[in-house]
């Protein structure tokens, strides 16, 4: 019976404990979201990264599948995951820059860029190695403009 | 009290001495004789060595890169560097110098007028350049448009204010010899070319002493960010953990082997790289490889 109440105290303080997080940190639900864009996106690039290094054979649908999803997810992405204040600093583990919000036009534009490098890479993914490879730069290019203007470098 | 006289005698001289030694060291006319310059190989030149990185207005791309009007500002520890206006204009451009105005510049850091460059303009790695490439890279040069926007003046506390500075850092620190000595593979060696000499990867990949000398012992060990804030990672072997397919698809694609991507001023320097042949990738990779290891 003890073992109980105790186990039901400690289930309420770790509930509480969650609620009390969220009310502090109210971006915290849209970084999870943004990192697991980004992680969907890093492991789609590792499918058809490896065929690019030549560490696995190219397969076309296997290649074809994994652009799919990067086009996917590259569709998903819009300000709805960047709400105003959750930048580096402000919400926890976030690496997004205000600049975000100084100059939201060419944000949008970088990301509608994304999207046109990765219909590309599509077609690319599709068609052999070699314009797999090729494809994988401009796709790269597409990803680090925006990094590059909008994400706080790491250590 | 007569010691004392003797002493500071000799400081005099010394420093005398040292202003002499610190003074202006420029090439020689004979040093650029019957050289001929190739503006399409200099066009290679000109991206591996990132002029355009610096140079250009901020944020710009395509056809705009090539426009050199200056601008960009770089924080350090000494002050803020405003990159100058080296586009062809002949009065706030570079469009008047000659090739051994270029060659002074980024070989001694030397002006046209025999003043010392602050080593912002990486003269410590272009310094290996090759005098075929300044020339190349020359008529590249004169290929490009002009545009008479002025140059702006270092943001410097003294003493950095003193150009005379700079002719003590160079006696210490400015140097022809390679960081990593010694014979290397053909491969290795066009690789150890690209990145000590013009893509000067140890300008911000190794850290620095007090005086501003690049701490040759700790080579690419990574240093502090300028900027101030992170730290510019170490690129030695063992620290990365990358293989030479992942060095090469990172300066092709800007993706890490964890598909990350490149951020910050790397950008630049990816897309710098990518423009140049695979060859040349594969080159950096394994000279990359070959570096001591630091923790």
């Amino acid at each position: 019976m003890k073992t109980i109440t105790m186990l039901a105290a400690a289930l309420a303080v770790a509930g509480f404990a969650a609620f009390a997080q969220d009310a502090e940190d109210p971006f915290a639900d849209t970084v999870e979201m943004r990192h697991g864009l980004m992680l969907q996106m890093a492991t789609d690039l590792g499918t058809v990264g490896a065929m690019a290094k030549g560490e696995v054979a190219y397969d076309a649908a296997v290649a074809s599948k994994a652009a799919a999803n990067i086009a996917a997810v590259a569709s998903v992405i819009s300000m709805a995951q960047w709400p105003e204040g959750s930048q580096y600093g402000a919400a926890a583990d976030s690496y997004a820059l205000p600049a975000i919000w100084a100059t939201p036009d060419d944000f949008l534009t970088k990301i509608a860029d994304l999207n046109t490098a990765a219909a590309t890479f599509q077609v690319a993914a599709a068609t052999d190695v070699d314009a797999l490879k090729t494809g994988m730069g401009a796709l790269g290019g597409a990803c680090s403009a925006c990094h590059k203007a909008y994400r706080q470098p790491e250590e | 009290m007569r010691l004392l006289g003797w002493l500071l005698a000799l400081g005099l001289i010394g420093a005398g001495g040292l202003w002499v030694l610190a003074r202006p060291n420029p090439l020689s006319e004979s040093d650029v004789a019957g050289l001929t310059g190739d503006a399409v190989k200099g066009e290679a030149v000109f991206w591996a060595a990132g002029c355009a990185s610096c140079h250009m207005a901020a944020e710009a791309t395509g056809d705009a890169q090539l426009v050199l009007v200056g601008g960009q500002r770089f924080p350090s520890d000494f002050g803020t560097f405003i990159a100058p206006n080296i586009s062809q204009d002949p009065t706030h451009g570079i469009g008047g110098w000659s090739l051994l105005d270029l060659a002074n510049a980024l070989k001694r850091g030397v002006s046209p007028e025999g003043q010392h460059y602050y080593p912002a303009l990486p003269y410590g790695s272009y310094a290996k350049l090759q005098m075929q490439d300044v020339a190349d890279l020359y008529a590249f040069l004169q290929t490009l448009p002009a545009d008479a926007t002025p140059s702006q003046p270092h943001e410097l506390g003294f003493p950095f204010s003193r150009r005379e500075t700079i002719g003590v850092w160079k006696l210490l620190f400015l140097t022809e010899d390679w960081s990593l000595p010694g014979n290397l593979t053909p491969t290795a060696d066009r690789g150890r070319y690209i990145a000590e000499a013009l893509a000067h990867c140890g300008e911000c990949h190794t850290a620095r002493n007090m005086l501003g000398g690049m701490d040759t012992a700790r080579w690419l060990a990574g240093a502090p960010n300028p900027s101030g804030e992170g730290r510019i990672p170490n690129i030695t072997p063992a620290a990365l953990g990358w293989t030479a397919p992942d060095i090469v698809a990172y300066l092709t694609t800007g993706f890490t082997p964890e598909f990350d991507s490149v951020g910050g001023h790397m950008v630049h320097v990816v897309e710098n790289m990518a423009r140049l042949p695979e060859s040349d990738r594969v080159a950096v990779a394994e000279y990359l490889l070959a570096v001591p290891s630091v923790e």
